[in-house]
């Protein structure tokens, strides 16, 4: 021990290291494979569903595996589903990686989408700030609404499943009533706003590329702004570490000097703004007004979207155009064999048991620290579930 | 607003309530049995949904509602194993395996009935069967109360009769206080012998049970389809019930009963052209404001105890 | 009546706790089972109880060679267990309590009549008074304590095993246990009494065992006893040996902290008015059981609670109800008392966990962008010199042994370069080696002319490092002693026990 050189030690170090490293990528590769394999195996659970149908089971399941891409139109609404539901699934990640339950996206959408398009109805804007005026207004909306169950779980420790659920079906009620009552021009026989002035209107890309591309418009590009962002934020300020640490232990955050009520009030709100993008992409982008439903339940796919992508802002955008392009497969289908979006549903929900179970990976990992020689303990705590533990929302 | 309060009190209304508030009810007490087992049963949406519409198919192909009433109550149970299965035996997180049962309950259900009807709205095509109604003798000739009391469905009833024997089970019974104890101190409980694991099935299996009557209820109590996605939130008003009832079986009954009013003032009032939302969205309000008044309540008693410590020690 | 033999009990971790053990427990008898923390004495027990699996050895109980696979065994053996950490249900009553698992029923219904009935004639029983019908979590802890022993008894116990009983309890409560204990073995019942206090160990029983180091060293009768023999047992070398260092150069006053006042979440006063100073270059130590007070006062003092009344003024400047993040920036380091749940986050890297103090000062983070550069470069410094043993500073805390998971803790707090170090219970859960490295370098810290404050349970560590030592008490500081040297466990050991108390200007002398 003693007369060991130096030079061995830190020899030995750099190969320990790039043991580690190869250990990691290992370690990455199995987490892509398993999650791959959730999803072939969700996808097959799918097609046995799709089998039941009896009519032409193949022509049925081709149609969702490649319908996305056999039109230029097709393309279009995949790209345009994606848009929102990457959005989503950064907003709910924000939380998650606090350990925080915030089911809230789908009201801070909702909120997100009525305060842009009532901005943008009744605030006379010049073109680019009729854009730039209604997204501001409506992620603070997004962020003040989300302040709330944030408030609500930071300081006076109430469980945020139940408040974000309660505040997201006040805001439907709120939505339908301002839509019905005072939105809805007089003559029109269906519930919906006025169109939007054309200045508010994100360009939309069929113009640009003079393609048959939908409703798909310039908001991918706040997605990729957004997904920048929150990355930087999350892993590269003060914030995102705090976050992070109050995910990891709370009680240590709180013993190293973080504010963590604070911390843990803005992770709600910030997700909520991030959510409210996605409201203003639908209301100034895909509908150019307001229509009743204009959500559909998309807060709680943004949690597949989260959890496919472990959280990670930079895979998000993988695991929402996958989902997504699971979405509109699902539509076309629908249109070949009458069954489609319950079959996307069946997917999502075995591909949330798999994941959460986490046993396929810890099932890999066991089989491959037994025969090989890294320490299992290291991969296990390297790939703790990054979801809210239990513990953080049995007090209320 | 006095044709408001001519509806208020009006033994329809009344009944109305009954009505409205049974499918809120049951699932309430099946998610206050989870709850207090410490496995929040955030699934008893699906589960609902699940019973409803197994109901409505198995009593329209064997023209019996008891056989659809048991068909539901299983396939509520089945859900209620799986979800014990990941949380418990592969410590998946509930919250989120609730969830995934919810969506499954949705795409499966409009998946079943457009396989077996054609038809992906409803069931309407179908001739269902309805849970019985029950005339209480003597008190259904009693005017106005008679009217209120008699003649509502079997299951009204049995969702009353079901909030005290869930209280006499949490609270009278050795494996409703294993249930409870269970959720309030698992490592107390293990250590005295109890199996937390089956105790925690246990209370999972009876929230599925009780939220397969409420989901009855709604395809085969009022009405007599399914129709999808009709459970329309319920499981999870039936959970906020739970805490604005204070984890307690007449508090959450009581609650539940005070969400089923705004629904049906909601529904009254709809022909009154006062906007229904602003009614329907009075039960999450006033949840949400509980959660709030009773956490900064607890916070000032908190404080309380340390003032008085200090003006003592003056 | 209960014979274990030659019980060795290596855990997977490869720590030997247990090496060929044996213990023989008589009838009826009261045996005390003492040695200082980690000397294995708790594992044997738990072994007994059925919680742990000896890797080697037999138990015999009556002559017959038993195998105890869960505690439940245990318990159908008439073997009974009351931990530190007490295992109720607080939302229940104490008969609920006693009798859950095992209800008198009426038919299908609970008899609760029965339960209170149960419970109120073994508490007469045994002189364990407790209100049958009260709400557990209403009631005080040493009532709690014979809720447990009531437990144990209504399944049945013959023997019970009590887990440093007296740690929770006040004098008071603590001889009404001792009375209770007497009236179990009158009544037949024998007792496993484990402790690391001669004092009680003297007083209540009939013989001791002593371990040291996962092996036993002997068992005496009682009465052919001492505290000293005992000790000298326990330990194997002279007590309280101070360490060598260099002599005090004491500094200006640091920490003073005047009148501090909590009362925790349940309306139970916690700190009574404590008053002190720490000062520059000298080590503070603040001896006292476990539960007088400690805890509380250290998160007052750190910021991670309010205290209800007094001052705490680091310096110049007044840092009462300053939150964790002032008080760290004030000059506080904190080593806390419960490191691997509060000291570290597990899943996060080494590097992530050597910055929560600093992550938002420079070079760490610039206008709100963190250096990842700064915060490897950092835990590469960090690593090389307080010798973590860990290839990669990304690797997760949780990766690594305990030791240097210790250590991660440590050089987080050393290297904030505090005017004041708060150091509560440092070698809890610590192997040899790593308390002669962190003994070694609060001494070097106090050396450099930082104020260390040391609270500890283990009265041999307060002994051996502090200049200056304080005592603590129900809540009280009962006694301050201007020079630790020269000091005997029983002077200090009176005052722990609140038998003895310094008048309030003697304290305030040596404030």
């Amino acid at each position: 021990m003693v007369d060991t050189s130096a030079i061995t030690l830190s020899e030995n170090r750099a190969v320990e290291r790039a043991r580690i490293r190869k250990e990691r990528v290992r370690s990455s590769l199995i987490d892509l494979i398993v999650t791959l394999g959730t999803i072939m195996i969700a996808l097959l659970i799918g097609f046995i569903v799709t089998l039941a149908v009896g009519k032409e089971p193949i022509k049925a399941y081709t149609a969702l595996l490649t319908g996305p891409l056999s039109q230029v139109n097709r393309l279009g609404n995949w790209i345009q589903d994606a848009t929102t539901l990457i959005l989503i699934g950064l907003s709910v990640s924000i939380a998650f990686q606090a350990r925080q339950f915030n089911l809230g996206a789908e009201g801070s959408l909702l909120v997100g989408a009525l305060t842009a398009a009532v901005v943008a109805l009744y605030v006379p804007l010049p073109p680019v700030l009729g854009i730039v005026v209604p997204l501001l207004a409506a992620m603070t909306a997004g962020f003040l609404v989300a302040l709330i169950p944030g408030w609500m779980k930071a300081y006076l420790n109430a469980n945020e499943v139940v408040s974000t659920l309660m505040i997201n079906a006040i805001i439907a009620n709120l939505y339908q009533y301002l839509l019905i009552n005072f939105l809805t021009p007089e003559g029109d026989n269906v519930r919906r706003s006025a169109l939007l002035p054309a200045t508010s209107a994100f360009p939309l890309l069929a113009d640009i590329f003079n393609a048959n591309l939908g409703r798909a418009n310039l908001a991918i590009v706040l997605v990729l702004i957004a997904v920048i962002a929150v990355w930087v934020l999350m892993r590269r300020t003060s914030f995102g570490y705090e976050v992070r640490m109050i995910g990891a232990n709370e009680k240590f955050a709180r013993y190293g000097g973080i504010n963590t009520r604070r911390v843990i009030m803005l992770s709600f709100a910030i997700g909520g703004a991030v959510a409210a993008i996605g409201g203003v992409h639908l209301a100034l982008g895909v509908h150019n007004r307001l229509i009743l439903g204009i959500s559909a339940g998309l807060g709680f796919e943004g949690i597949v979207v989260a959890m496919l992508a472990r959280n990670n802002p930079l895979l998000v955008p993988i695991t929402g155009l996958f989902y997504s392009y699971l979405r509109i497969g699902g539509d076309i289908m629908e249109r070949t064999a009458s069954v489609g979006a319950e079959i996307v549903q069946v997917i999502q929900a075995v591909i949330i048991l798999l994941i959460t179970a986490q046993f396929v990976i810890e099932f890999v990992r066991a089989r491959r620290n037994t025969s090989g020689t890294s320490s299992s303990r290291t991969a296990a705590v390297s790939d703790a579930t990054a979801v809210p533990s239990e513990q953080s929302r049995r007090n209320i | 607003m006095e044709s408001v309060l001519q509806v208020i009190f009006s033994a329809v209304f009344v009944s109305t309530i009954l009505r409205v508030s049974t499918p809120l009810i049951l699932p309430a007490l099946g998610g206050l049995i989870a709850e207090l087992g410490g496995v929040p049963n955030i699934a008893l949406e699906g589960m609902m949904l699940t019973a409803a519409c197994a109901g409505v198919l198995v009593s329209a192909y064997t023209q019996s509602e008891w056989l659809g009433l048991l068909a539901g109550v299983l396939l509520a149970e089945i859900m209620a194993l799986i979800l014990g299965f990941f949380h418990l035996n592969l410590k998946a997180d509930i919250i989120l395996v609730g969830l995934a049962l919810n969506i499954l309950a949705s795409g499966a259900t409009i998946f079943v009935v457009y396989l077996l009807t054609g038809d992906k709205g409803s069931s309407s095509k179908l001739v269902s069967l309805q849970m019985p109604t029950v005339d209480i003798p003597f008190i259904k000739d009693i005017p106005v109360l008679g009217e209120i009391l008699s003649g509502q469905n079997l299951l009204t009833y049995v969702a009353f009769i079901a909030t005290g024997l869930v209280w006499l089970f949490l609270y009278r019974t050795r494996p409703g206080i294993h249930v409870r104890a269970v959720g309030e101190n698992p490592d107390a409980a293990r250590s005295v012998g109890i199996n937390v694991t089956a105790m925690r099935y246990l209370a999972l299996l009876m929230s599925g049970f009780l939220a397969a009557l409420g989901g009855i209820h709604l395809s085969m109590g009022y009405v007599k389809f399914f129709q999808r996605d009709m459970t329309a939130g319920r499981g999870f008003i039936a959970l906020a019930a739970v805490y604005l009832g204070a984890k307690h079986p007449v508090g959450t009954l009581i609650a539940a009963v005070v969400f089923g009013a705004a629904d049906a003032l909601s529904i009254q009032l709809g022909n009154l052209k006062i906007p229904s939302q602003l009614v329907q969205m009075i039960p999450y309000v006033v949840t949400v404001a509980s959660l709030i008044l009773y956490a900064v309540v607890r916070k000032r008693q908190a404080a309380a105890r340390q003032r008085k410590f200090q003006q003592a020690s003056l | 009546m209960i014979e274990m033999r030659d019980i060795t009990k290596v855990y997977p971790n490869g720590v030997r706790a247990n090496r060929e053990v044996s213990f023989e427990i008589k009838a009826g008898e009261i045996h005390a089972l003492v040695g200082e923390n980690g000397a294995g004495k708790s594992t044997l027990m738990k072994i007994l109880y059925g919680v742990e699996r000896p890797s080697a050895g037999q138990i015999y109980l009556k002559g017959k060679p038993v195998r105890i696979n869960t505690e439940h065994e245990a318990i159908a053996l008439g073997i009974g267990m009351v931990f530190q950490s007490f295992m109720l249900v607080p939302s229940f009553t104490i008969a609920q309590n006693v009798v859950l698992g095992n209800e008198p029923v009426h038919g299908a219904l609970l008899d609760n009549r029965a339960a209170i009935n149960a419970t109120s004639e073994l508490a007469k029983q045994y002189g364990l008074v407790v209100d049958p019908s009260a709400i557990v979590d209403s009631v005080p802890v040493g009532m709690r304590q014979r809720v447990e022993i009531l437990k144990a008894l209504y399944r049945g116990a013959d023997v019970l095993i009590l887990d440093e009983p007296t740690a929770v309890l006040t004098p008071q409560e603590t001889r009404e246990l001792f009375a209770a204990i007497r009236q179990l073995v009158k009544t037949g019942k024998t007792v496993i009494f484990i402790s690391h206090k001669l004092r009680e160990v003297m007083e209540i029983s009939n013989r001791v065992s002593v371990m040291r180091d996962g092996q036993m060293v002997g068992t005496v009768d009682t009465k052919d006893a001492t505290e000293t023999s005992l000790a000298r047992m326990m330990v194997g070398r002279e007590v309280f040996q101070q360490y060598d260092k260099p002599p005090v150069n004491r500094g200006a006053a640091v920490l003073q902290a005047r009148d501090l006042e909590y009362v925790n979440e349940a309306g139970r006063q916690v700190l009574r008015g404590v008053s002190f100073n720490a000062y520059a270059g000298e080590i503070l130590g603040i001896a006292g059981v476990e539960g007088n007070g400690q805890t509380e006062l250290v998160e007052v003092l750190t910021g991670l609670r309010v205290a209800v009344g007094g001052t705490i003024k680091l310096g110049d400047s007044d840092i009462t109800s300053r939150s964790a993040r002032e008080v760290r920036q004030a000059g506080v380091a904190h080593i806390p008392e419960d490191r691997l749940n509060n000291g570290v986050a597990l899943t996060a890297s080494i590097e992530e966990n050597l910055i929560v103090d600093r992550y938002s000062k420079p070079p760490f983070s610039r206008a709100g962008f963190t250096s990842l550069a700064a915060m490897v470069k950092n835990g590469e410094t960090m690593i090389e010199q307080y010798a973590i043993r860990a290839p990669d500073g990304a690797l997760p805390v949780g990766s690594l042994s305990g030791g240097n998971m210790q250590k991660v803790v440590v050089a987080r707090e050393l290297s904030a370069n505090p005017q004041l170090l708060i150091a509560a219970q440092p070698t809890r859960g610590v192997d040899i080696g790593a308390t002669e490295f962190m003994h070694q370098q609060l001494i070097q810290q106090r050396t450099n002319g930082v104020a260390v404050l040391l609270i500890s349970a283990d009265l041999a560590e307060v002994m051996a490092l502090s200049d200056r030592l304080a005592v603590m008490h129900n809540g009280q500081i009962v006694a301050i002693f201007p020079d630790a040297r020269g000091l005997s466990e029983e002077e200090v050991g009176l005052y722990m026990l609140g038998v003895q108390l310094q008048t309030q200007a003697e304290i305030e002398k040596n404030w």
